[in-house]
């Protein structure tokens, strides 16, 4: 599995296709002229043979009686040498085992043509032989030529030759087996040479990726590599363009929600301190106009909260939000939590640890409220706190009795002014509050999510890590007269 | 890969040793043998004849020109060679065979020559020579340019 | 019926302000600068100072160092929520409470209250520790015979450390005994305060020999 992974790599199918081709050509030109070298050793050897014997009869025939009787055979055959067979009509003489070797093809060839005839064969063991045949003709003085009648048959070993041919093929094969290592070195440098600019590239799309957008590729050379190289950097550039606005638009639109929160402070300071007055004037008054302050207290109260709210939210945004931290028991910081918004008879507080653990005390009661809250106002009873703890990490689970979220709204409940039906919509709450819960959680390095309860209810788990590192901001005051912890 | 290294390394292997062939020429066959030896001599109206001694073999050249020397014998054939020895010595060069004869040039004829020269080719013909060798024949005396003349049968020719 | 100075630039929001105060029946007088401020400050000498930090010309900051230099009348501070530059500032400039913006008229009517009672008398017993003399009736204190002047809040921190030499007060029990919050009040509010009474009343504010620190838990009045 893994090494067919590996074979999919681009530089391993350069290697494969680069030693292919190398061992291929090597291999075709070694066959080549192995096989030229061996026909024309063959073909040598086969010659040098017959010639040889056509000399040797050459040398005998003058002295040689005609018609020749049985002695005069024998000594033509003599004169050949072993594994020779000579015959005149009835008579034959005849040496040597291999003999029999002589083919009816041949003996048919040497009636039918009159000259010498050769013929390879390999024998019943493998061992290859060269079959000499001839008839010996009579030359009129005028250099007309008839058949005499004596037809002489010789079997030569050609061990020799094919001893020759195995050492070529063997030494061609080693050649090829040399240029093996030697194609794969070039192929790995060619693969490197061509995969340096391709990696460089990978790296600095990884960079871009990761959101380092002033990544870019030097493009070197004018190749297909380049090309893309020069592609790459002009889609960097289009996009750090594009981010750079909107980084900007962003900035400006968070700008401007803080500039109107802060702006919206001074009219609701003298709104918030004239209903106070007004709820008491309006005491004596008919039940029309009571009611009537009344609401406007409410949505000046409502109003405040929303302001507070973008105002928290605008700092997350800007990143000005910080953290002070000191030791909190949890659990008493969720029941003072509960009971100072009348919450604590409607909620079950579930707590088996008793965790000290050092945070924000402020942000944790906001995560609280507003998971409690949000449980309280759109789940059902019963509303569950469960508080534990291990060495590491801090979990407070807020499970409601009612329906659960579905998995849509569950995705996006953390979402500013997310409102999961039309409903919810006029709802106290102002619509950042688990929003909010989230950046705190965040801000402490931790992570608010929402799912449901084995039972069915909504269930929001905020976990914690107890360390919370050495950013955290002191929790004794930032002055700059020394610290109280001094012993 | 390794299988298709595999493959071109047996092809390899294979294409190459002593492969089995059909029956191929491999040029002229040998001659030489006669049944006797084909003097030359001359009839009674003056033209050359072939006159067959049976032998048995061809034999030399050195052989049948002792034989040539030697005369006709009994029959209706002459010779026009007055020889009193019948040694000769041969020479073969590529371009042609050196016939050393015991004859000054005024013991033989024209026709004498060509007796010694068709008789000579004649033999050398059928021992497997080519028909184009010339002939070179030396005398014990003789004009330069007799002895380095060539010559050939008017026979054969 | 306390005498309030407020010190507020919104003419809108002064006015609310000083409407909404006068119901929960305080005497309060108003000025629009910090310059004005300190002038009705020394002119009427109120019981107590309602600050806004964000002023032109003279900001509350400086408004309250001098405030603070001239005695112990306690001033409270409206700052932005959350904002901890104002917080600090003002609290390091001596303030003795702060609620943020907008101020709700209650909170800020508690707020008073519960300073405006730290000035009031006390069960009258003389505590001696060492060099340090506090008679808790006159609310006054003496350091080897030379009168310490103290704020209404650094006076009752003291007495209710010193009345139980030796056990710890968390920063929360403080909080809800000095400065009567709820459960959310404000460590630095207590951490402040710490460190302005130690450079009254410590020979070197560094190594207390009084109010020492329980490092990660809060303070204790230190056992002869």
């Amino acid at each position: 599995m893994t090494g067919r992974r590996w074979l999919r790599g681009l530089r391993a199918r350069l290697l494969v296709a680069f030693l292919t081709v190398t061992v291929l050509g090597a291999a075709a030109a070694a066959w080549a002229s192995a096989r030229s070298a061996s026909t024309a050793l063959v073909d040598g050897e086969q010659r040098r043979i017959s010639e040889t014997i056509v000399g040797q009869v050459r040398t005998v025939t003058p002295q040689l009686a005609y018609p020749p009787d049985r002695p005069a055979l024998d000594r033509l055959r003599t004169v050949v040498g072993e594994d020779t067979v000579v015959g005149y009509r009835g008579l034959r003489s005849a040496d040597g085992a291999e003999t029999r070797l002589v083919t009816p093809a041949l003996r048919s060839a040497v009636r039918a043509r009159g000259r010498t005839v050769t013929q390879r064969i390999t024998a019943a063991d493998g061992r290859p032989w060269l079959l000499v045949g001839m008839p010996i003709v009579r030359t009129a003085p005028n250099g007309a030529r008839t058949p005499s009648g004596i037809e002489l048959y010789a079997v030569r070993s050609l061990g020799g030759v094919e001893v020759q041919i195995d050492d070529l093929s063997r030494s061609a094969a080693r050649t090829v087996a040399l240029t093996l290592p030697l194609a794969a070195l070039l192929a790995l440098v060619a693969a490197r040479s061509v995969l340096r600019p391709v990696r460089e590239l990978r790296d600095t799309a990884r960079r871009l990726a990761d959101g380092d957008l002033d990544a870019r590729t030097s493009p070197g050379g004018a190749d297909e590599v380049a090309q893309l190289t020069v592609t790459i950097n002009e889609m960097a550039d289009a996009i750090q363009t594009s981010m750079t606005e909107m980084q900007r638009m962003q900035a400006d639109a968070e700008r401007f929600v803080a500039d109107v929160s802060h702006e919206l402070r001074t009219p609701l300071s003298t709104l918030t301190a004239v209903t106070s007055v007004l709820a008491i004037a309006a005491d004596g008054a008919d039940p029309d106009a009571r009611e009537a302050v009344e609401l406007a207290i409410a949505e000046t109260d409502r109003l405040v909260r929303l302001v507070e709210d973008l105002i928290e939210v605008s700092r997350f945004d800007a990143g000005t939000a910080v953290r002070r931290e000191e030791p909190v028991d949890v659990v008493a910081a969720v029941r003072d939590c509960l009971g100072a918004r009348g919450w604590a008879d409607q909620v079950d507080l579930v707590a088996p640890d008793a965790p000290v653990v050092r945070l924000d005390r402020r942000r944790l009661d906001v995560i609280v409220a507003n998971l409690v809250g949000n449980a309280l106002r759109h789940g059902g009873p019963p509303v569950r706190v469960e508080v534990t703890a291990t060495p590491q990490e801090l979990q407070i689970a807020v499970t409601d009795g009612g329906p659960g979220l579905p998995a849509d709204v569950a995705e996006r409940v953390f979402d500013r002014f997310y409102k999961a039906d039309a409903a919810r919509a006029r709802t106290p709450g102002s619509g950042l509050g688990l929003s909010i819960a989230r950046e705190n959680a965040r801000l402490h390095r931790g992570e608010l999510t929402a799912g449901n309860a084995a039972g069915g209810g909504a269930r929001f788990v905020l976990r914690l890590p107890r360390d919370q590192g050495s950013e955290a901001a002191p929790c004794t005051p930032p002055t700059s007269s020394p610290a109280p912890e001094d012993r | 890969m390794r299988r298709v290294g595999l493959v071109v390394l047996c092809l390899l292997l294979a294409g190459c040793g002593v492969q089995p062939s059909a029956p191929q020429d491999a040029g002229d066959a040998p001659t030489g043998v006669a049944r006797g030896i084909t003097l030359y001599f001359v009839d009674s109206r003056g033209a050359l004849r072939p006159d067959v001694r049976p032998t048995g073999r061809l034999g030399t050249i050195s052989e049948a020109l002792a034989l040539l020397l030697t005369g006709p014998g009994d029959s209706s054939l002459h010779t026009e060679i007055a020889a009193s020895t019948t040694q000769v010595g041969t020479v073969t060069t590529a371009r042609a065979i050196q016939l050393r004869v015991p004859l000054s040039i005024r013991e033989v004829t024209p026709k004498g020559i060509d007796q010694i020269v068709c008789t000579a080719l004649g033999v050398h013909v059928q021992g497997g020579g080519s028909r184009r060798t010339r002939i070179q024949l030396l005398f014990t005396t003789a004009p330069a340019s007799a002895s380095a003349m060539l010559r050939t049968c008017p026979l054969t020719d | 019926m306390a005498a309030i100075l407020l010190v507020e630039d919104d003419p809108l929001v002064r006015r609310g302000l000083q409407l909404a105060l006068s119901r929960h029946g305080h005497d309060v007088r108003t000025s629009d600068s910090g310059e004005q401020g300190l002038e009705q400050f020394r002119a009427s000498t109120p019981d107590l100072v309602v600050l806004d930090l964000m002023l032109p010309g003279i900001d509350g900051f400086e408004v309250c160092r001098r405030i603070r230099d001239a005695g112990d009348v306690p001033v409270i501070i409206i700052t932005a929520k959350g904002d901890d530059f104002d917080v600090v500032g003002g609290l390091e400039a001596g303030a003795d409470d702060y609620v943020v913006k907008p101020a709700q008229p209650s909170v800020l009517d508690a707020r008073i209250r519960a300073v405006l009672r730290r000035s009031g008398g006390d069960t009258g017993d003389l505590l001696v520790h060492r060099d340090l003399r506090i008679d808790a009736a006159a609310l006054s204190v003496s350091l080897r015979g030379e009168p310490v002047t103290l704020t209404p809040t650094e006076m009752r921190l003291l007495l209710t450390l010193a009345r139980s030499p030796g056990q710890v007060f968390s920063r929360q029990q403080l909080l809800e005994e000095v400065w009567e919050h709820d459960y959310l009040g404000d460590s630095r509010l207590v951490d402040n305060c710490v460190q302005r009474l130690r450079a009254k009343i410590e020979t070197s504010p560094a190594t207390p020999e009084y109010v020492e620190t329980v490092r990660g838990f809060g303070y204790r009045f230190a056992r002869r």
